[in-house]
């Protein structure tokens, strides 16, 4: 069990903005779909820092990311 | 290394890695990316055993989305935690032994001007404070004395991070470590301004906090390096573990101390800077 971010997709389209994706230190992690305008998670390859939720939580009060319990073979 | 060398012969497709098949189709091989588009493309660096929330693991990201001919640049690293993701990139890296990456790319640099005499090759270090500044003091210094044309980027951490926390010259003075109780004694070395005197020709300090703004100076520094000489640049990339930072505090800590003592400074001659200005108005120019 550990911890991943996941997307409110619906929450995310609102805004274009795709901060969250600049700022993962994990390559190929947090993905941007190009046609629905929203950030997605790569869970096998998310660490769980959270950095995202900073970004759009703390700086830019969007709320569109929380971090969630994911257990093998999820 | 080329262009040649990264494309998957016909027929061959069916039977490549999906990552690499997913690199050579809609990775930056042979193309400009804008770092704004990371995300919307297949990056170079892979999945690496960096730590969570690591923000040297995003310098790192960021550097590879900004070079800007990545299948003609050969990447040197050396022992510290950035070769940890180096090694895991689709750009070939060489490992030198601590304290001598920049006397293999001195030699490596030599070398690829003598093989490919009408080639633009790339040569870039991107080592710790620890690889460059305490152990490869001398070997970095004496590279940009000779004033090779190669990059090399200080990632750096203030702390050996990987072995256990020891005060490098780099860790700011009274900073208490895990493997330094006593605090440091000693002010962190000055290291744009010794980059200066040794003759680099482009020298920036940078705190990671806006992703264009590093990518327009891994860029400039490269650039820099192929025409006129040594460049430098000093990214605080801090360690999340021996410095006791929550992950999801880290690009906070990287705003504050962009503000206390890491603020974005650049310099470089006079020569750089005139071609700088040519380079960049030139697009604009072609877009009017």
């Amino acid at each position: 069990m550990y911890y991943v971010a996941e997307v409110n997709e619906a929450d995310c389209a609102k805004y274009n903005c795709k901060q969250c994706v600049l700022f993962c230190p994990e390559p190929n992690t947090l993905m941007y779909h190009d046609k629905n305008h929203v950030a997605w998670v790569n869970f096998p390859r998310c660490k769980g820092c959270a950095i995202c939720v900073y970004v759009c939580s703390d700086l830019l009060k969007r709320n569109c990311i929380q971090m969630v319990m994911v257990k093998a073979g999820d | 290394m080329g262009l040649e060398y990264v494309r998957i012969s016909p027929g061959f497709e069916k039977y490549m890695p999906k990552d690499y098949v997913d690199l050579v189709q809609y990775g930056q091989f042979g193309k400009e990316v804008d770092v704004q588009q990371l995300g919307q493309f297949k990056e170079l660096v892979e999945e690496h055993p960096m730590c969570a929330g690591c923000f040297m693991a995003y310098f790192i990201r960021v550097f590879y989305a900004a070079l800007p001919k990545p299948e003609d640049t050969i990447v040197i690293g050396t022992a510290g935690c950035a070769r940890l993701a180096l090694s895991q990139a689709a750009v070939p890296f060489i490992y030198g032994n601590y304290g001598d990456t920049n006397a293999v790319a001195s030699g490596l640099k030599r070398a690829l001007n003598i093989r490919f005499p009408n080639k633009e090759k790339d040569v870039v270090v991107m080592a710790g404070d620890g690889g460059l500044i305490d152990i490869g003091f001398g070997m970095t210094m004496h590279s940009w004395f000779r004033r090779e044309n190669f990059t090399t980027i200080m990632v750096d951490n203030e702390v050996y991070g990987n072995t256990g926390g020891q005060e490098s010259g780099m860790s700011p003075k009274g900073v208490q470590l895990k493997m330094a109780p006593k605090g440091k004694q000693f002010e962190k070395i000055n290291a744009v301004e010794l980059a200066k005197t040794a003759g680099c020709v482009y020298v920036a300090k940078i705190s990671p906090t806006n992703p264009k703004r590093i990518a327009k100076t891994v860029r400039r520094a490269v650039l820099a390096a192929r025409e006129f000489g040594p460049t430098f640049i000093h990214a605080y990339t801090s360690c999340n573990i021996e410095y006791s930072i929550p992950t999801e505090k880290v690009l906070e800590d990287a705003r504050k101390r962009e503000k206390q003592d890491f603020g974005f400074y650049e310099w470089m001659t006079d020569e750089v800077k005139e071609f700088f200005e040519q380079l960049e108005r030139a697009p604009q120019e072609v877009k009017a």
